[in-house]
């Protein structure tokens, strides 16, 4: 391992060099150890309601959560949760105009104001891992295309609303309704472009734990996270958590839209890079995941010393049943933390109980009640989606 | 974010009704998207034909592509996402992408030794 390796992670400030559309010079960046970059990501600009964020795009914001930070509590706070929108949304809210139409296969189409909604059905309270499809896309090798996030876009939240499944029965479904769709008030700005309008089937919208919800972590939602409605599927990754609510749509049939259709898919079956027609199936429950966030690739730590080693890990659509450090040639079960639910975040460390040399590619895999494991192996895709291989750093000894 | 109260009040032990709920109208003042692109032969073609849907960012953080890639992905965001792209500005583009990666990994990696 180089020198220069060593170092890549860490937060470069000030960074200096023959910069073209660098960002300008005495401005933190924060390197994401993409292979083969650009990996470098500044801190700026702040938005409202936020502290320091890797801002991956301005407009529309992708603002990814600095990994030190995400390991810091098994709930991750509102101005440190990562932020992704596929289309420009409104910066403006007027609750008494705002209005969710439940139509489509329904007995009667109706349209809620926002006390309807409250008032559908009792008040629900769930804690969630909310992660993006392609969260970890940018450490794909080989590369693809796409957001280049590192493993920062997922957070964990205690999310207040009502049952879906309440709301959707205002509204009453109709004999063969299969789908629910939503649609909120993000639209693209240019005619004939695709909304970004996702739906799940039938027996995942009528779970007890899928919400219509108004509250993050105790406090409203805030506009970059949907003000002031957004579905909520414990589990699923959050390309199915629509914000800006304003339309459910059941549905008699498949779902051709094009973000469903066409795109967040992943192949049915592994793939290699260079496989070209494979039958792909919607991206949808999440598998496990485990991360370091006490140390980073590169990090010196203390020979002779013990180390203790921190960091989140989460079930996926089931309960994380044990976390274990692994390296070569040892595998070391993790102390877990606090338990706040099976789709939560949980924090786990593990103590090594003197260092001897360098700690070369070790890494943490996490396994749910259903049996899953994170695998050794990429399990590659064109998409970088559902990443959850295991993510392995290197600490030096001295 | 600004003005925005919406009070969750969460019912109080022994009493009977359900948490309330206030909406409260919210507005959010996003920051300025500088159009920071290298000054490279082509960039008035990406500023016109690319930054009305997306920041420049997007473009430069991909990993290094192929031209032919690179032509994909805009033949992408014409038919799949109707952005109105000059057919006649798409070599402009192409070529300014191609240089752009260049130079942006270069720097970078300059700037990690």
């Amino acid at each position: 391992m180089s020198e220069s390796r060593i170092t890549r992670r860490a937060l470069i400030a000030g960074a200096g060099g023959a910069a073209l559309a660098a960002p300008a010079i005495g401005q933190k960046l924060v390197d994401l150890g993409l292979p083969g970059g650009p990996s470098l990501r500044p801190l700026a600009p702040a938005f409202p309601g936020k502290d320091a964020m890797i801002v991956q795009r301005i407009r529309p914001p992708l603002l990814e959560t600095p990994l030190g930070v995400l390991g810091d509590s098994a709930i991750t706070p509102n101005e440190h949760f990562f932020v992704r929108w596929n289309w420009d949304f409104p910066t403006a809210i007027n609750v008494a105009n705002y209005r969710v139409a439940v139509g489509g296969a329904v007995k009667q189409a109706v349209e809620l104001s926002l006390d309807d909604i409250v008032n559908a059905g009792e008040p629900v309270e769930v804690v969630a891992v909310n992660q993006c499809a392609g969260n970890g896309r940018g450490l794909s090798d080989p590369r693809v295309t796409g957001t280049q996030w590192g493993n920062g876009a997922m957070g964990c939240a205690k999310w207040t609303g009502v049952r879906l499944k309440d709301v959707l029965a205002k509204a009453g479904l109709a004999p063969g309704a299969k789908r629910v769709r939503f649609a909120g008030l993000d639209v693209p700005p240019m005619e004939g472009a695709p909304q970004f309008i996702k739906s799940v089937p039938l027996d995942i919208a009528l779970r007890d734990d899928v919400l219509v919800a108004w509250g993050m972590n105790g406090a409203p939602l805030p506009m970059l996270h949907g003000y002031p409605l957004r579905i909520v599927v414990p589990g699923w990754f959050s390309t199915y958590w629509v914000k800006m609510l304003a339309t459910i749509e059941v549905l008699s049939g498949e779902d051709d839209s094009y973000y469903v259709a066409k795109s967040y898919r992943i192949p049915a079956r592994p793939i290699t890079p260079e496989d070209k027609d494979f039958p792909t199936v919607s991206i949808t429950a999440m598998p496990p995941r485990a991360l370091i966030t006490s140390h980073a690739d590169g990090a010196v730590v203390k020979r002779g010393a013990p180390l203790t080693l921190r960091g989140l890990a989460l079930g996926g659509d089931a309960a994380l049943s044990r976390v274990d450090l692994v390296g070569e040639g040892f595998e070391r079960p993790c102390t877990l933390g606090p338990d706040e639910g099976p789709y939560a975040f949980r924090l786990w460390e593990v103590t090594i109980p003197e260092v001897q040399q360098d700690l070369v590619g070790i890494g943490v895999r996490a396994a749910n009640i259903n049996g899953a494991v994170q695998p050794e192996a990429l399990n590659w895709n064109p998409s970088g989606y559902a990443r959850n291989v295991i993510e392995r750093i290197t600490l030096r000894a001295v | 974010m600004r003005a925005l109260v919406l009070i969750l009040v969460l019912a109080l032990a022994g009493c009977e009704r359900a948490p309330a709920v206030t909406f409260a109208d919210a507005s959010i003042t996003l920051p300025d998207d500088p159009l920071d692109l290298p000054d490279l032969p082509g960039r008035e073609a990406v500023i016109t034909n690319c930054t009305a849907c997306h920041s420049p960012s997007t473009m430069l953080q991909q990993p290094r592509l192929s031209r032919e890639k690179w032509e994909a992905t805009v033949g992408k965001m014409i038919t799949t996402y109707k952005a109105p792209i000059d057919a006649a500005a798409i070599p402009a583009i192409v070529d300014y992408m191609v240089a752009a990666q260049d130079a942006e990994i270069t720097s970078e990696a300059a700037r990690s030794r």
